[in-house]
């Protein structure tokens, strides 16, 4: 009796000690809510709000009035009207390419008995720590007038015309075409080696060859990845800069993101109102698209061919087509690694660009590398560029990884952290910039030029990114182990810290190293941000391509994208390893 | 005769006594500028020509580190404009053809004329002390000696409409000098307004590729091959490169456009001591023998350039020289021709 009272007195002992838990824990997880909405809203809102402000608002002799002039001048002006259709067509091509490049390739490695598959990966994931002005250049200096390709074919028919004008808009949709490649190689590989096999072996069963397999099962199952990639490609390339504004402006091809650049840099004063209002509209474009994009990958789920059930999706056979398959293969190797390095080395080692010719071997000189060697400023810039993507990474990567706690554990409120992690995806870098610009130029806080604006961009633009990974990472987990910390008298942010997180690391190692990739080799934000102390190596390889230097470009480029391409393949094996693989977004 | 003799002894050691006096700052501003141990200079200088050599040779005398960051002169002024508008000044020194006249009016130019300024030519210092010139840029067209044989250069205004030259010639399309901006204003400054526009209409159909890059950037593609004909390029740069083996030369197109390179101390300067000594470096002897030895055209009339036919003559090589001020005031005119008349 004494025993059955004692146990009762225990178990409501015990029950009210676990509502106060609870209430506790509600409480912590409340306050958490709270002070993440607050960080994340100040984070990404002050940029758009002042870039609404800066659009609408004029201040001349009579004060500060509100207008909406800037948006029917801009409509008005048929430039703008030719530089929208300029970025659909151009994103368009670029997008349809990548694809057929980069999906081409990833399915020869991943589905078929193609050789070489190894060196299109290693191609692949070294692309991926390259700087776009980079490879932009490289690929400049390949097709242009004077270069290799234009000279060998005037030798060959011993005129004087070209064969490739690379600049304009064809220039434009082959170079970001390659661009992107790599990414849609390694997306759409990950789709495909998940590839349920039990329609094809079905379909092979039943009597269909190898191509009425790709044409009627494998194509249309992976119909929405690779819309839904397509669509991606699409959104990215109407945001980008370097290819517009190294191969499009002097082409005179103009494109939204070049008119921008255009209002800021090369009026004097800078026409911000009108640069803003501009940047509204793009926003605006973008945000379209990205709706589309959602709804595209919503649907995609009716297609889930991922299961339970473990299974090796079969190779095909490609028979007496495998040396076509090796050429295809070596030919994208060549194309996005061997001809870039060898346009660069060679430019690497002149004091000013020749093409190719015997006269041009006795120039050659070490100067440049000597150049980048001794120079303190090219440490300082290394110093800028690790220290902004290390900060970057890291904040955001633990940032996200609370969200993704809280939004999975449906925490009362995470709606909102969540829709504010995500909302940066409709900022195409270079309006986040000139949003960031605005808001220094109207609170004169200090920090304007510092690396310290810089990194806070990037926090806003790679907030998506973190949050994808996070949020795949952190469904993998049962929420039973935090219970087991919980019912041991952890508090909720115990159990985060002690069990979640560390749980969480592969993915957020991998998120970690794809934001760190791609804050090195950002351009559009980091060229409206930076000040004379807080330059980053592609401003700097920016300001070097038109600065008249571009050997030492060449020479700075190849080492650093050395150090880089380590850095990339360390972060394909934690991606693989962590299976969290590339984020869609 | 004696006397004479003294008189000319005494002016020699009377001006040894100058001009050591020139070479030699001022302690207190050394001991200032040691203090402050860096500054940050935006210059429209090329880097690896004299940028990077200047920065070196001020570092090696003083121990004082020079960060610079290179850009054309409408950036340069845009930077320190966003930067005063911010509120937070980083640049301590300046550099460019129209960045001084321009930013004086918006109060971000301290008023600064070194000491060595005292034995230019009074052309070369701004009367209201904003600026002082470092060196004479002549613009002119250059091009590529493998494209176009030498003698058979365009040499004319006309010239450039041979329908030979179509899709042949490149500028930089910046609003700058020295791009297409500058050219237009060469060509109205000139022919007069009315004759000025029908002439550049008329250019217009020769397809020149405008890059939005740097003149140097320029005549490197024209260097390159890409283009044969770089139009309102600085012609000293020409000479260097001919000098280290490439392919280009200049040809004395007339009117030549001359503008003087004008170096400012910025308002509110974080470092305005170690500017103000690195101003004074510039403008001493030494300094202008820097620019001298890099192929530029020093203002400092002790400081013969290496190549004199550079310098316009006005008999037989002429130029219209502008003034940073004209420049400032023009410009935006210019470009706005440029938009409607060449994009």
């Amino acid at each position: 009796m004494q025993n059955h009272i004692g146990s009762d007195e225990r178990v409501i002992v015990g029950l009210v000690r676990r509502s106060l838990a609870c209430v506790k824990a509600i409480d912590e997880k409340t306050y958490l809510v709270a002070a993440l909405i607050c960080i994340m809203a100040l984070l990404v809102l002050p940029p758009l709000f002042f870039l609404v402000v800066g659009a609408v608002t004029v201040s001349d002799a009579d004060g500060v009035r509100i207008t909406f002039e800037r948006f029917s001048l801009l409509l008005d002006q048929k430039g703008i009207l030719f530089s929208t259709i300029n970025s659909f067509i151009f994103a368009f091509g670029s997008a349809v390419l990548a694809l057929v490049i980069g999906g081409t390739a990833a399915w020869l490695v991943e589905r078929t008995n193609a050789p070489l598959k190894s060196l299109t990966y290693v191609t692949n994931i070294i692309a991926l720590g390259t700087p776009y002005v980079l490879y932009t250049s490289a690929w400049l200096l390949l097709l242009a007038r004077s270069g290799p390709i234009n000279t060998w074919y005037r030798q060959v028919t011993g005129g004087t015309e070209t064969l490739i004008n690379v600049y304009g808009m064809a220039g434009m949709i082959l170079i970001e075409g390659l661009l992107w490649s790599p990414l849609v190689f390694l997306l759409l590989g990950a789709t495909l080696r998940n590839f349920n096999p039990a329609l094809e072996e079905a379909a092979r069963m039943s009597g269909a060859g190898t191509w009425s397999i790709i044409q009627r099962i494998t194509l249309p199952l992976s119909l929405p990845s690779i819309l839904a990639l397509t669509m991606l490609v699409f959104i990215r390339t109407v945001e980008a800069f370097e290819v517009p504004a190294l191969v499009g402006t002097p082409g005179r091809v103009r494109v939204l993101t070049t008119d921008i650049y255009e209002l800021m840099h090369r009026v004097i004063p800078p026409d911000i109102g009108s640069a803003s209002a501009l940047s509204l509209i793009l926003l605006g474009v973008v945000a379209i698209l990205l709706y589309f994009y959602g709804r595209l990958t919503k649907n995609a789920e009716k297609f889930a061919t991922v299961t339970g059930k473990s299974f090796r999706p079969n190779q095909f056979d490609l028979g007496r087509w495998r040396p076509v398959a090796a050429f295809g293969l070596a030919f994208y190797f060549s194309l996005l690694i061997v001809l870039p390095c060898f346009i660069l080395v060679w430019a690497s080692l002149l004091p000013f660009y020749q093409t190719i010719k015997s006269s041009a071997f006795a120039l050659v000189t070490f100067d440049n590398y000597r150049a980048i060697f001794t120079s303190s400023r090219y440490i300082d810039l290394t110093l800028n560029t690790i220290t902004i993507a290390l900060v970057s990474a890291s904040v955001v990567m633990v940032l996200t990884a609370i969200c993704a706690w809280l939004t999975v554990r449906k925490a009362p409120g995470a709606k909102i952290i969540d829709q504010l992690g995500t909302t940066p995806l409709v900022f195409p870098g270079i309006v986040l910039g000139v949003g960031v610009m605005q808001f220094f130029l109207n609170i004169p806080i200090g920090g304007y030029g510092t690396i310290w604006i810089i990194i806070w961009a990037f926090l806003i633009n790679y907030l998506p990114y973190g949050v994808r990974y996070s949020y795949a990472g952190m469904i993998q987990l049962h929420r039973e182990l935090e219970e087991a910390a919980a019912a041991s008298g952890a508090t909720p942010i115990q159990g985060f810290r002690r069990i979640v997180f560390p749980l969480l690391a592969p993915s957020l190692i991998a998120g970690w190293l794809f934001i760190f990739l791609l804050s090195t080799r950002a351009l559009s934000l980091p060229v409206l941000l930076s000040g004379p102390g807080s330059q980053t190596m592609a401003v700097a390889m920016f300001d070097l391509w038109g600065n008249g230097q571009g050997p030492e470009l060449a020479a700075l480029g190849l080492v650093w994208s050395l150090a880089m391409a380590c850095i990339a393949v360390l972060f394909y094996s934690v991606a693989r390893r962590s299976g969290g693989g590339l984020p869609a977004n | 005769m004696m006397r004479a003799l003294l008189k000319i002894c005494f002016s020699i050691f009377f001006l040894m006594g100058v001009s050591s006096r020139l070479q030699a700052a001022d302690p207190a501003l050394i001991a200032a500028a040691k203090k402050e141990g860096q500054l940050t200079w935006y210059t429209t200088q090329i880097v690896n020509q004299f940028a990077r050599p200047a920065a070196i040779a001020f570092e090696k005398k003083y121990g004082i580190r020079v960060n610079f960051i290179r850009a054309d002169s409408n950036e340069v002024t845009l930077r320190i404009l966003n930067e005063g508008k911010a509120g937070r000044v980083q640049a301590d020194v300046f550099d460019g053809t129209g960045a001084a006249a321009s930013l004086k009016k918006d109060g971000l130019v301290a008023k600064f004329i070194p000491e060595n300024a005292s034995r230019l030519p009074s052309q070369f210092v701004d009367p209201d002390g904003y600026w002082v010139a470092t060196n004479l840029y002549v613009l002119t067209p250059g091009f590529n000696t493998d494209l176009i044989k030498k003698g058979s250069e365009p040499r004319t205004f006309q010239d450039l409409l041979d329908p030979k030259l179509r899709g042949k010639m490149a500028w930089n399309s910046n609003v700058t000098p020295s791009g297409a901006a500058g050219f237009i204003g060469v060509v109205l400054a000139e022919m007069g307004d009315e004759k000025g526009m029908a002439y550049l209409r008329q250019l217009s159909q020769q397809k020149i590729t405008g890059l939005g890059v740097s003149a140097r950037q320029v005549l490197d593609q024209v260097i390159a091959g890409e283009y044969a004909i770089a139009l309102n390029i600085f012609n000293n740069h020409a000479v260097i490169s001919a000098a280290k083996g490439a392919p280009s030369h200049w040809t004395p197109m007339e009117p030549a456009l001359a503008v003087l390179s004008c170096l400012s101390l910025t308002a509110g300067a974080p470092r305005p001591n170690a500017g103000k000594l690195f101003i004074e470096f510039l403008m001493s002897e030494d300094g202008q023998r820097l620019y001298r030895d890099a192929d530029y055209l020093p203002v400092d009339p002790d400081v013969p350039p290496l190549f004199p036919e550079l310098r316009p003559d006005g008999v037989k090589f002429r130029a219209i020289f502008m003034t940073p001020e004209q420049i400032n005031e023009s410009l935006p005119k210019w470009g706005a021709i440029y938009k409607d008349v060449f994009r």
